[in-house]
């Protein structure tokens, strides 16, 4: 048994900071277990370091303090292929909220310890310091997700938009005239959310999760990410296929969705627009996005 | 004067342990969380009704206390009251959060210090019958994934739910959906107590290997579950003596005025304590806390510990058996709800949002979490997050100190000492995404 295992595939789990959730996915993905040896990973492993010959380096959470940026320079050097895992990994995730000159000074000021990490005035995304192989969206991927990026997107297969995976129909005669609150109201089965009056963004996220938040009644917020067609593009793209979308299927009023899109709730996963990181860099090659 | 410093694994999140030795005796020991988002300072602005799908980026391990929590505070501030039926429906959303943290502390955190192995994929290289132990690990982690399928069936997504929403849940469960859970549930059910028992026979085993159950003295003890069933979803919040009578019992908004809190320099997370004195939150507090666990099962384990161990029980190495026994009450518990009829129509209630300040109780698996908002024109204007782990930061450290007068001495260090450490911090199962945000 030992010796079969030694010959299995070696990743490390690196976590920078962020909130485990995508560690507790991947944890739910029983299969890899069989096919992979699990060498790195400090939620559920004692070890402190990344071994060498490691072939596969998954990274979660943002770069938020400096020891997150020592981590991950050093973990990337030892490896062969990066992966970098859900929203934080990405985009530098939900603390983007307090990209905020108001937050962040307060943050600054109040948060840091002199005998600590040092904190960061921006939680950034791993790619704005080491070169990434692989991108995975989502908060947080599925366990299928995480299995298709371990043993090889080539041989995945998902719908290009959460809407193809959601299956409820789309009606030409249920136009709403209002959104709904992000939590409110009863769902009615088998029609599509946009038509119930909810903001969902189902229509331009990136497929894959199998309409896991959608078929059970929850509008997509996006968690996924730009699909193919708007993930080289600016968010401003995005933004205008959406209101498109609404224009075709309600008679909500423009300035109701603009504003309901720029909501935190959902502008939490439009971080991973490289528009939105600020420092002008190259988009992410779709080819690189599973 | 020498600084010991050790790393943390098979815990959530970032933290390490400092100890200061000097003559041959430690004379400090720091628990220091070492990463921090700032929800406290980012919600600031954010509409108060987006509250509870954010907040569960909190953590993805306690996500369903933080989803839960939030709705309730959001419920206390638009003054809305769910039905019943909701409330069911997060009871079992909350059960489902118990099974899997208490499977994942006891089972992936805690059982390879047991067997000698570095973690749950690992077992086989213990030294102990390589078959027997991934035996032990495969149960290990269908077990866990009880708690798994249970969030995704009460709360619409399997880390960050969703459906608990302000004026109850978003829908009902299908007849058919939990009749499937029901027996899924109902055939793990003797698994688990079997592994329970596996669990404690390994306990015994190393408490005679080590010499010790670690920090024994007498502590405050808090939790917002009852004498009676284990309330998950309560209004109250309990503090016990050393001795186990009830010093006092408050509601969630005046918990600033009952405990006492601190920030330290050493770390990003704070501390709490009630009249100077340590305190503990987790599963040891409620145990301590409970008569009767209402379930047969549970009850059964209940007597055991009680009848071993005394009560109140005060040696941290039982926060780990008491873990065991609320995973077997978490799944009967689980049986019964899930043997109503929750498929019917009334989930949830209208509501008007409204400005205010409210608080929010839930019992998350590391003890009571209270959510505290104030709302202005409909935004977040400040947003308060008290954190079971934060309850048990100075206990953490009185058994360090503990740890470290057993193994540290004029002659030498003990190399056990690292291993010690370990298992004094994986007992208090603390939560560091949680204790910083």
């Amino acid at each position: 048994m030992t010796s079969k295992k030694q010959s299995l595939p070696r990743f490390a789990v690196l976590q920078l900071s962020g909130c485990a959730g995508c560690e507790v996915s991947l944890l739910n993905a029983n299969e890899w277990v069989e096919k992979y040896q699990l060498v790195y990973m400090p939620l559920v492993v004692s070890s402190h370091t990344v071994p060498e010959d490691t072939e596969i380096l998954l990274v979660s959470g943002g770069v938020r303090n400096d020891e997150d940026i020592y981590n991950l320079r050093r973990a990337v050097k030892i490896v062969d292929r990066v992966i970098a895992v859900g929203t934080c990994a990405i985009s530098g995730g939900v603390a983007n909220l307090g990209d905020r000159d108001e937050v962040r000074e307060m943050f600054m000021a109040q948060a840091n310890r002199h005998h600590l990490p040092h904190l960061l005035p921006k939680s950034r995304p791993i790619d704005a310091f080491v070169d990434v192989d692989l991108y995975l969206p989502g908060c947080p991927p599925t366990p299928e997700l995480f299995m298709a990026a371990l043993t090889g997107p080539e041989n995945f297969q998902a719908s290009s938009i959460v809407c193809q995976e959601c299956g409820r129909k789309k009606l030409k005669d249920m136009r709403p005239k209002h959104l709904l609150g992000f939590q409110q109201g009863e769902v009615l089965p088998d029609i599509c959310l946009i038509n119930q009056g909810y903001l969902c963004v189902g229509s331009s996220t990136r497929g894959g999760c199998r309409a896991i938040c959608t078929r059970p009644g929850h509008p997509c917020v996006g968690c996924r990410g730009p699909s193919d067609a708007y993930i080289e593009k600016e968010s401003s793209v995005w933004f205008d296929r959406i209101q498109q979308v609404f224009e075709r299927l309600t008679d909500i009023p423009p300035q109701e969705i603009y504003d309901a899109l720029h909501s935190p709730q959902l502008s939490l996963f439009l971080f991973q627009f490289t528009d939105y990181m600020g420092n002008g860099g190259p988009s992410r090659p779709k080819e690189k996005v599973l | 004067m020498t600084t010991l410093r050790f790393p943390l694994s098979r815990i959530e999140g970032h933290a390490r342990v400092e100890m200061e030795v000097e003559d041959g005796k430690v004379v400090s020991a720091q628990f220091q969380a070492i990463e921090m988002r700032g929800f406290r300072y980012f919600m600031q602005g954010t509409p108060a009704e987006q509250m509870p799908v954010i907040v569960t980026r909190i953590c993805g391990v306690c996500s369903t206390a933080h989803h839960v929590a939030s709705v309730k505070t959001l419920e206390d501030i638009f003054e809305v009251e769910p039905p019943e039926l909701a409330k069911e429906i997060r009871e079992l959303l909350l059960l489902g959060q118990l099974i899997q943290n208490q499977a994942t502390s006891l089972f992936i955190f805690t059982m390879p210090d047991r067997v000698g192995a570095s973690s749950i994929f690992h077992m086989d290289e213990s030294e102990a019958d390589p078959e027997q132990q991934l035996s032990l690990a495969q149960r290990a982690l269908k077990v866990r994934q009880i708690g798994t399928k249970l969030i995704t069936l009460a709360g619409g997504q399997f880390i960050h739910p969703i459906k608990a929403i302000i004026g109850g849940v978003t829908s009902g469960i299908k007849k058919e959906d939990a009749a499937n859970m029901l027996s899924e549930v109902k055939e793990m059910l003797p698994i688990a107590c079997t592994l329970f028992d596996e669990y404690w026979e390994m306990s015994l085993a190393m408490k005679e290997r080590i010499g010790t159950w670690g920090d024994d003295q007498p502590a405050f003890y808090i939790a917002s579950t009852e004498r009676t069933r284990p309330k998950l979803n309560s209004d109250t919040i309990r503090v016990l003596g050393p001795d186990g009578t009830e010093r006092a019992s408050f509601p969630p908004h005046l918990i600033r005025e009952y405990l006492e809190y601190e920030e330290t320099e050493y770390s990003y997370a704070g501390q709490s304590s009630y009249q100077g004195q340590v305190l503990r939150a987790n599963s040891l507090a409620r145990i301590n806390l409970a008569v009767s666990m209402g379930t047969p099962y549970a009850d059964d384990y209940l007597d055991k510990l009680t009848s071993t161990f005394g009560k109140p029980a005060h040696p941290i190495l039982l926060f780990d058996l008491c873990r065991g026994i609320e995973l077997v009450y978490a799944f009967e518990r689980a049986i019964e709800i899930l043997s109503n009829d929750l498929a019917y129509e009334d989930t949830s209630v209208p509501y008007t949002p409204k400005d205010g300040e409210g608080y929010g109780l839930v019992e998350a698996p590391r003890g009571p979490l209270v959510h505290h908002y104030t709302v202005k024109d409909g935004l977040i204007e400040d947003a308060e997050f008290i954190i079971p782990t934060v309850h048990n930061m100075l206990a953490i450290e009185r058994a360090l100190l503990v740890a470290g007068d057993r193994y540290v001495s004029p002659s030498g260090i003990n190399l056990e000492l690292e291993k010690a450490v370990g298992r004094v911090v994986r007992a208090f199962d603390p939560c560091i995404a949680c204790a910083t945000q």
